[in-house]
Parts: C-alpha cells; structure tokens; sequence
C-alpha cells in the first residue's frame, strides 16, 4: 500500500506540474505587425505562394487571398483587420517556443525557420527573398527584435520587387 | 508472385499522384479542337507541358471567354529581364524553357491598343496564369486573366 500511494503521488506530481509547454509564449508586437504584414502580402502571400490555406505560414492580404468571401484577390490596398490579424496568428503560430526565444531573449532569429528560408539560408521553394541586413531582413528583424521600423518597412513594401 | 509485387510497388513509386490528379481535374479535350496552342485555353498549361516555362490565356473581360487576340505580354524578372510574347487566335500565349526562364518573382503587363495594364501583384513563382487565375473568381481568385472590365480597349 505505501508503494501504491508512493506511485500515485510521483503521478500526481509529475502529471499535474507545469511542463514547457506552459510556458508562456512571447509574440512581437502586434499593433506594429500591419506594417510588416504588408511586406508579408507583398513578397510572401501571392496566390502561387504563400496566399494559400495549405501552407503553415498563410498570408491572407489585398494582393493574394482573402480571408471574407466577398473580397476578391488583387485589390491594392484593401487588407482588412481581420486579415492582419489572422496573418499575426499564422506568424506567431509557426514555432511559438522559438519565437520566445528570440522575442525575450534576444536569441538570433535566424533560429527561426520563417527567417531561414525567406534568407535563402534554408531550402525554400520560394528562393531567397531577402538578404541578411537588406529592407525587406530590417522590417522582420526589428519587429522580432520589439523596435519595428515602420517606415523601412513601408519603404521595403512598396519597392520594385 | 514476389516479383509481380515487387514491379507493382516500384511503379507505385514512380508515379505522381498528385500530378496525375491535376492533371484528371483537367478534363479531356474538346471535340474538334486539335492538341496544339489552340488547345485547353484557360487551363494551367505548365501542368502538362514541361517545357512551357511561362503560359496562360486572356480574355477580354471578366464575364465572357472571349479570348484576347494580339495582346502583348510583358514579362519582367527579378534581375530586370524584360520578355514580350503576343497571344494567338484564342487568347493563349507560350513562352518555351528554351526560350525565356524568369528569375521569379516576376511581374507582368498587358499591351493592347496603346495601353499597358500592369498585374497589381507580382508572380511569385509560378508561370502558369490559371494557377491562379480561374474561375469562378472569388477570394482566392480574381477570375481569369481579361483587358479591361468592360471588354473594351483599356
């Protein structure tokens, strides 16, 4: 009997502490996300690409898939609330326990895939659509990094390609 | 009977199931229309023609399959490099892998009638137009590739 309760006890423990799991997850800042959401919409979410529900990071926005039903693809300038929001939870969403790293701890974020494969420095079907320290790496680098350059990056969006 | 199954599990793995299903979902031809660049106008072409590095079909408008004949399509790559095609009889335009491969993502324009429409947004890595551009047009598609919305010269 005093093994029995020795055992239940260990289960009782360990089933019901904390695990890491159930640690709280730290996300970038979400007001200033819209300005790296366009960005996103522009280079990532193109119908052929990432503006599809089939893909973990889903970019719904003006230039590629719409999130109501009612919209329609290739309206300039038109992403909703919604849209943005749905493409911060399909961000943050991707490697939660990563981005907290990188979020509170300042570890590199080229830990996180998201970073890799858009440098190139991953297999990205996509190719490389960035390079370490250009526009386009700033805008995602400084809203990781909780300073996000909302002017680059507007700039980044709306340049040539 | 081992050997019999093991042919049956070396075709199994050659094949490409999500290809033939593109390919099935496509449908066969229409009757009286030969298999040549008249064929299948609207369809993503770069599912069955590997040596099609860009294609696509357009229209007039967005309502009527009316294609667009005599449009020039303005191809430009991520390194600048400029490529025009004109769409034949149906609306159909070809460019071959031996011809033209884009640096994507690539943009492209339309030139009829001495105007230029530009697509809003960039291709981001696929030359087939009806890869996303079908119909019925809804939110993950604006409909198929058309001039003007009237169906007029732009």
């Amino acid at each position: 009997m005093s093994r029995f309760h020795d055992i239940a006890l260990a289960v009782l423990i360990f089933g019901c502490s904390p695990s890491a799991s159930d640690a709280p997850i730290a996300v970038p800042d979400r007001a200033t996300f819209p300005a790296v959401a366009d960005l996103l919409v522009k280079r990532c979410g193109t119908l052929d690409c990432h503006g599809t529900a089939y893909r973990n990071l889903r970019i719904y926005g003006s230039q590629g898939m719409r999130l109501s039903p009612g919209d329609r693809p290739l309206s300039k300038g038109t992403t909703t609330a919604a849209e943005y929001e749905a493409d911060f939870q399909s961000v943050v969403g991707l490697e939660p326990e990563i981005l907290t790293t990188v979020v509170k701890d300042g570890v590199s974020p080229d830990h996180l895939t998201f970073v890799r494969k858009a440098r190139g420095t991953e297999h990205h079907k996509g190719g490389s659509l960035m390079q370490e320290g250009d526009a386009q790496d700033r805008c995602i680098t400084s809203w990781l990094a909780g300073s996000t350059d909302v002017v680059g990056c507007q700039n980044a969006a709306n340049g040539s390609f | 009977m081992k050997k019999l199954h093991l042919l049956l599990v070396v075709l199994y793995a050659c094949s490409d199931p999500v290809h033939a299903q593109q390919k099935a979902a496509l449908g066969g031809e229409v009757a009286g229309v030969p298999h040549g660049p008249t064929h299948r106008p609207g369809q993503p072409c770069l599912v069955c023609h590997g040596n099609f590095s860009v294609a696509g079909t357009v229209y007039l408008d967005p309502i009527e399959k009316n294609g667009a004949r005599d449009v020039v399509v303005v191809l430009t790559d991520s390194q600048m490099r400029e490529h025009t095609v004109k769409t034949n009889e149906v609306g159909t335009f070809i460019v071959r892998t031996n011809e033209w491969q884009p640096v994507y993502p690539m943009k492209v324009a339309l030139e009829y009638g001495g105007v230029t429409t530009p697509m809003t947004a960039d291709i981001g890595r696929d030359g087939a137009c009806a890869t996303c551009h079908f119909d019925p047009a809804g939110p993950t598609s604006p409909g198929h590739v058309y001039l003007s919305p009237d169906g007029g010269t732009p």
